[in-house]
């Protein structure tokens, strides 16, 4: 078998909970058993809570689909800004593809809201959140595919891993229809960035036993390189018990 | 393996998770795949490490099937690119633009990468290399019938084609074939990675074709200009790539009982944001364009067989 040595579930690090857990059969079973109860959908989803900002990600499906969520509203708002304020030199083609890639995004974060119901962590919120893009340079061409680019890179290494995390085999199903037209995506913003760019070293792993495999990360990872955008303090660590 | 990493995979095994029981002797074989080779232990933990055995999928496609499987699409690739370029003898390198050939080394560079992955997956469990299958693109069997793409060796148009069409088509088998794995952690991941780098490459084909004329998107559309269906395999290649409807099960936590639920795609939800609004066709169109829908196995390996004598 290929050598798994470094290929540690998504990069998952050896925390001292996980230690503890290994490190006592009984610490084990117990936290196995806590985690396991977390996989009720009907969980009430922890909401942003207006005095701390925190949105504390619940470790189960609902906790996966509201991260999910998450990614689309932010996807969706980022091409929205760009089709509403197109750069300058923005060709008619690019105009056409932003607009493609927003209704694709507003369909998945409509698709989302829907499957979460009551337990959409905005569910009780009366204004929705805005994201923050002043990183990123949207009034140029190359900036805003650079920006395009990030976002959906960062969404393929989601979704890459949190396929293993859901229980429900059919949101998996759903997520698996969803990562390759983002893989779509983030190959064409890629190569409009960069020519031939689309499956380029900083994704595809090129050296070692995982070459020739796209980019994988954990939703800690993610959580914090979501963190800049986000008016609220990201918690994802329950989804990494899963 | 280093000792941290054991540890943190002894912190994933599940209390549940005893192997299922593997009753067919080809199961039994399967099962080798994580118990057998030079890296027995991590072998081990990872065949243990499991989501709930989905007992109704796994008594139809093994582990083995699916390496195998996608093994075949990415040697076929291999092949298909590496002629493209002027990499195998007796095929000359077709007249691609300087830029064209560098995407496509990258692609049959990440094809290369992916049958040793495969191959050496698949040698570790134990099990033996299919035989190398002898390839003509062009689907003439080696001239034992009328050739589908005659001028693929020449025609860097009909090489893109069949190119984005293998793409495709892989996309869609990596998808059904996920559900076969979800016992093996690893092998879901590897399996999820190897997708979405596929859905990078069918992309970027694309791009090059629409570069070239041909009204495709990047992203599979019913929009796209129709690929001709040279043979019913082909045909079969987007087959269902046009509807609108997605299902998913929310009933119990495993997602396979119960009611359906319909997504309200053509009702309730305010996916219609253009201004001014598509007609109700349009954005249906969208929503087909949005998801990318699994396909069997036999519709790849059918496309594949074109290709192979």
């Amino acid at each position: 078998m290929a050598d798994l040595a470094d290929t540690s579930f998504s990069g998952r690090a050896l925390r001292r909970r996980t230690f503890l857990r290994v490190a006592s059969a009984t610490a084990a079973s117990s936290a196995l058993v806590l985690a396991g109860c977390g996989n009720d959908d009907d969980d009430p989803t922890p909401v942003p809570n207006g005095s701390t900002g925190t949105l504390v990600l619940a470790g189960n499906d609902t906790g996966i689909l509201n991260l999910t969520y998450l990614l689309a509203q932010i996807q969706a708002s980022l091409y929205q800004k760009v089709v509403t304020t197109p750069p300058a030199d923005f060709t008619a083609a690019d105009t056409a593809a932003f607009v493609d890639m927003r209704d694709h995004e507003v369909i998945y974060r409509e698709f989302y809201k829907s499957v979460l119901g009551t337990s959409a962590y905005d569910n009780g919120l009366t204004t929705a959140l805005e994201f923050n893009f002043t990183t990123y340079t949207l009034t140029t061409r190359k900036g805003a595919y650079e920006a395009a680019r990030t976002l959906e890179d960062l969404a393929v290494g989601a979704y890459n891993g949190l396929g293993r995390r859901l229980a429900n085999s059919s949101y998996l199903r759903l997520l698996l229809k969803i990562t390759s037209v983002k893989a779509r995506h983030a190959a064409f913003v890629r190569d409009q960035a960069e020519p031939n760019s689309f499956a380029g070293p900083d994704v595809i792993s090129s050296t070692g036993n995982q070459a020739g495999l796209d980019t994988i990360k954990t939703p800690v990872e993610v959580a914090k390189l979501l963190a800049p955008l986000v008016p609220v303090v990201l918690v994802a660590d329950n989804l990494m018990t899963l | 393996m280093d000792f941290l990493n054991l540890l943190a995979r002894l912190a994933d095994l599940d209390s549940t998770t005893a192997a299922p029981q593997l009753a067919a002797p080809r199961r039994a074989a399967l099962g080798r795949l994580g118990q057998a080779g030079t890296a027995l232990l991590p072998g081990l933990l990872l065949s243990a490490l499991s989501q709930p055995a989905t007992a109704g999928t796994l008594d139809t496609r093994t582990r083995l099937d699916v390496l195998v499987l996608v093994r075949q699409l990415a040697a076929l690739g291999n092949e298909l690119h590496s002629r493209a370029l002027g990499l195998v003898a007796g095929y000359p390198a077709l007249p691609l633009t300087a830029t064209e050939k560098a995407g496509i080394q990258v692609i049959q560079q990440q094809e290369a990468q992916r049958v040793t992955l495969f191959s050496q997956l698949i040698t570790d469990g134990g099990a033996t290399l299919p035989t190398t299958p002898r390839y003509d693109f062009t689907g003439s069997k080696n001239s034992a019938q009328t050739a589908l793409y005659p001028d693929i060796q020449t025609n860097p148009a009909t090489y893109l084609l069949v190119a984005q069409v293998v793409k495709d088509v892989a996309v869609r088998v990596y998808k059904s074939q996920v559900d076969f794995v979800r016992a093996d952690a690893y092998l879901t991941e590897t399996l999820l990675r190897s997708h979405s780098a596929e859905a990078r490459h069918a992309s970027h084909l694309r791009t090059l074709r629409r570069q070239r004329g041909v009204a495709v998107k990047s992203w599979v559309s019913p929009d796209d200009a129709p690929v001709p269906a040279t043979s019913p395999a082909i045909a079969k290649v987007y087959e269902g790539e046009s509807g609108f409807i997605q299902t998913y099960n929310a009933s119990d936590a495993s997602g396979q009982g119960g009611a359906l639920v319909s997504v309200p795609f053509d009702s309730t939800l305010p996916i219609n944001v253009a201004t001014p609004p598509l007609s109700a066709e349009a954005i249906l169109r969208k929503v087909a364009e949005a998801f990318d829908e699994p396909a069997d196995a036999i519709v790849a390996t059918n496309v594949a067989a074109l290709f192979t004598y």
